[in-house]
């Protein structure tokens, strides 16, 4: 391999590795912005995804790329759910809703793992082989994975923009009270953020089972990655986590690359660190009110 | 009358013995990474020590003196992190009242409890890596599975030899675990005269591509996988084939052939190199293969036996010391079983060169390559040398 192709491969790594983030962040701080929790179940509902994934292809046999709607819609059904019966209680306030959250990861990552057990499950991926741009060579399978993520944030970005619902949902995240002064009702906007919100994470979790298989495990690593996004790109801003993901993802290749996966880990957090005490509010987020 | 209320007298005594013996239960500590990335280890060792708990149970009970004792196994995840060790294994000594520990497995975590342990004379089983488990300064202490110091030389040696590596990467987790294991399989390549490097990752590192592709730039002929996690090195054997990768993997640490397969696929597992605790066609050891399997359904990790015979060999120890209170006296009599006949052959301790007491397990080992998703074996190791 020349040391250019080298160079343009480690690139391409790094936005697969950012597409991923972007799906995690984007619903993370979706829920964030409406709900003002900070969703630390939100791996959780990756995992969840995986598995919804694992059981409409493996077992039922389903195609996979039905199989994303289907834990999308299952993950956000049960979001619906959670919202309901853990969030609404909390709704406003950050700190103990993030404890409630903490409390709903463990019960569903424990709850994962009394049903399904600690063996990570292996999927069949959705395309075999390699795909090559001169030396380049991305697995199929991951470029998949890329456009997936892209035409789903399309529809997202779509139904966030031009459509009533999406609408509200912006309008509740930008400032609930004067939403709800122009007839927004919380009580049906409150719910579907968080549903959407999850059902993204679900997407990420059903695109990435056949690359990383299936464990009731596997959310907590995209969650801290997630995490570090919105810290990066602001709590609550869309965009901020669109252009911090592709960078984390990014950065993280270039490093993991050249100075080793520890040297990686650790200058993302030393950037989170910075951009905590540079810019508290992150690239592109709000500065929020006290009190 | 008077002989009549004699007999009640006798009666009633008879039957609060039989009540009070009954009731005796002997408690084992069983701190495992229940959850988390290890958790494949953890249950395996786990349903380990219970199955030897279950057969000494179904067989009556463990007659120690003139009490029989029934054996409960008392579990706590310690999610392979050595802060949760601590507090697992403070609540097994002080709330459970447990003396007898058939872990900590992870190295980080024992070496965070071996005071603690000490200092309550506890009797402990682990399979930890580090050389600093067992020592003169912590004689509770046994470990009852061969590590990278004791196979990686033999094993690479016949690796060089046999399968042709020559540039060879070692990948392994940043911890007391990957630490220890890097020393010693960097130390048994270059002394075989092969090129050697190694990586380092954070223990739940998932996406491997970064890593790989900076790895395979090196224009290496083989990976090593050592002893890391079994769902990591699926998923690295995964990465490796789907970048287009087709030299060999191999892997000289811990078993993890079960866990590879299934993550990894049949397919990316074929021809993979691994070390192998156990042989599965030794009669004896595929009885208990098999009636593991019939217990827990799924397929058996080869450290499962080596914590099933370790448990044994402590409840042996109880009898033969004669109390349970004595936790001194049981380990003296652990220390001098010799010979002892389990599933794994026959089991004696060694290590009194290496580690200044005879606290390491010692048991022949083999090299396997995975044909269709199940171990061949093809050679059979010592410490010195494999054939």
């Amino acid at each position: 391999m020349s040391f250019e192709a080298f160079l343009i491969q480690t690139g391409v790594n790094g936005l697969i590795l950012g597409a991923l983030y972007l799906l995690m962040a984007v619903g993370f701080t979706l829920v964030f912005g409406s709900l003002r929790v900070v969703n630390f179940a939100h791996g959780e509902f990756y995992m969840l995804g995986g598995f919804a994934a694992y059981f409409t292809t493996v077992t039922m046999g389903l195609p996979a790329i039905a199989s994303i709607p289907l834990a999308f819609l299952f993950v956000a059904v049960l979001g619906l759910f959670c919202e309901r019966a853990v969030f609404r209680p909390f709704r406003g306030d950050e700190l103990n809703g993030m404890i409630a959250s903490i409390g709903l990861a463990l019960i569903l990552q424990n709850g994962a793992l009394m049903l399904f057990g600690p063996m990570p499950l292996a999927m069949p991926p959705f395309a075999e082989g390699l795909t090559r741009f001169g030396s380049i060579v991305i697995p199929t399978s991951r470029l998949l994975a890329i456009v997936i993520s892209a035409a789903v944030l399309a529809i997202f970005y779509v139904v966030m923009m031009h459509t009533r619902v999406g609408r509200a949902v912006r309008a509740m995240v930008q400032d609930a009270e004067v939403a709800s002064t122009f007839g927004i009702h919380p009580g049906l906007v409150y719910p579907l953020g968080f549903a959407l919100g999850v059902g993204l994470a679900a997407v990420a979790g059903a695109v990435m089972a056949p690359l990383f298989s299936v464990s009731p495990f596997t959310g907590h690593t995209p969650l801290l990655k997630a995490f570090l996004v919105v810290v990066l790109g602001g709590l609550g801003s869309i965009p901020g986590a669109a252009i911090a993901s592709l960078a984390v993802g990014l950065i993280e290749s270039y490093t993991a690359t050249f100075y080793g996966s520890l040297a990686a880990d650790g200058l993302i957090l030393l950037l989170a660190v910075i951009m905590l005490v540079m810019r508290p509010n992150g690239l592109l987020g709000r500065a929020m009110r006290v009190g | 009358m008077k002989k009549n209320l004699a007999a009640l007298v006798l009666g009633a005594s008879l039957l609060t013995a039989a009540h009070a013996q009954a009731e005796d239960v002997l408690k084992l500590g069983a701190p495992f990474p229940l959850s988390g990335p290890g958790a494949a280890w953890g249950t395996a060792v786990l349903n380990g020590v219970k199955l030897a708990a279950k057969d000494v149970n179904e067989a009556g009970g463990l007659k120690v003196g003139d009490t029989t004792y029934k054996i409960e196994v008392v579990a706590y995840d310690d999610k392979y992190s050595a802060s949760e060790e601590v507090t697992v294994v403070n609540r097994l000594l002080s709330v459970e009242g447990v003396k007898f520990f058939t872990g900590p497995i992870p190295s980080a975590g024992l070496l965070a409890v071996q005071p603690m342990l000490k200092k309550a004379d506890a009797v402990a089983i682990t399979l930890a890596f580090t050389s600093k488990a067992i020592g003169p300064d912590y004689p509770g202490i046994f470990r009852v599975s061969i590590t990278s110091h004791e196979m990686a030389q033999p094993q690479v040696n016949w690796l060089i030899k046999n399968v042709g590596v020559k540039k060879v990467v070692g990948l392994f987790e940043n911890d007391e675990t990957g630490h220890a294991m890097e020393a010693d399989t960097a130390t048994a390549y270059k002394k075989a005269g092969a090129t050697y490097s190694s990586e380092f990752f954070e223990r739940g590192t998932v996406d491997f591509v970064s890593l790989l592709t900076r790895v395979l730039f090196k224009d290496i002929d083989a990976i090593e996988l050592s002893g890391m996690s079994p769902t990591t090195s699926g998923l690295i054997i995964k990465q490796a084939r789907e970048l287009g990768f087709t030299g060999k993997i191999v892997r000289t640490g811990g078993p993890a052939t079960q866990e590879i397969v299934h993550v990894a696929g049949k397919e990316a597992a074929e021809g993979i190199v691994v070390h192998a605790p156990i042989n599965p066609y030794d009669e004896q050891m595929a009885a208990f293969i098999a009636r593991y399997e019939g217990e827990y359904g799924a397929g058996m990790n080869g450290f499962a036996p080596f914590f099933y015979d370790g448990t044994r060999m402590m409840l042996k120890a109880m009898q033969d010391a004669g109390t349970v209170e004595d936790p001194i006296a049981v380990r003296d009599a652990m220390a001098a079983l010799s010979e002892y006949e389990g599933v794994l052959g026959k089991v004696s301790w060694v290590g009194e060169e290496t580690y200044g007491i005879n606290r390491q397990i010692s048991v022949p080992f083999y090299i396997a390559e995975i044909r269709d998703g199940k171990e061949k074996v093809v050679a059979t190791c010592n410490v010195i040398v494999c054939e």
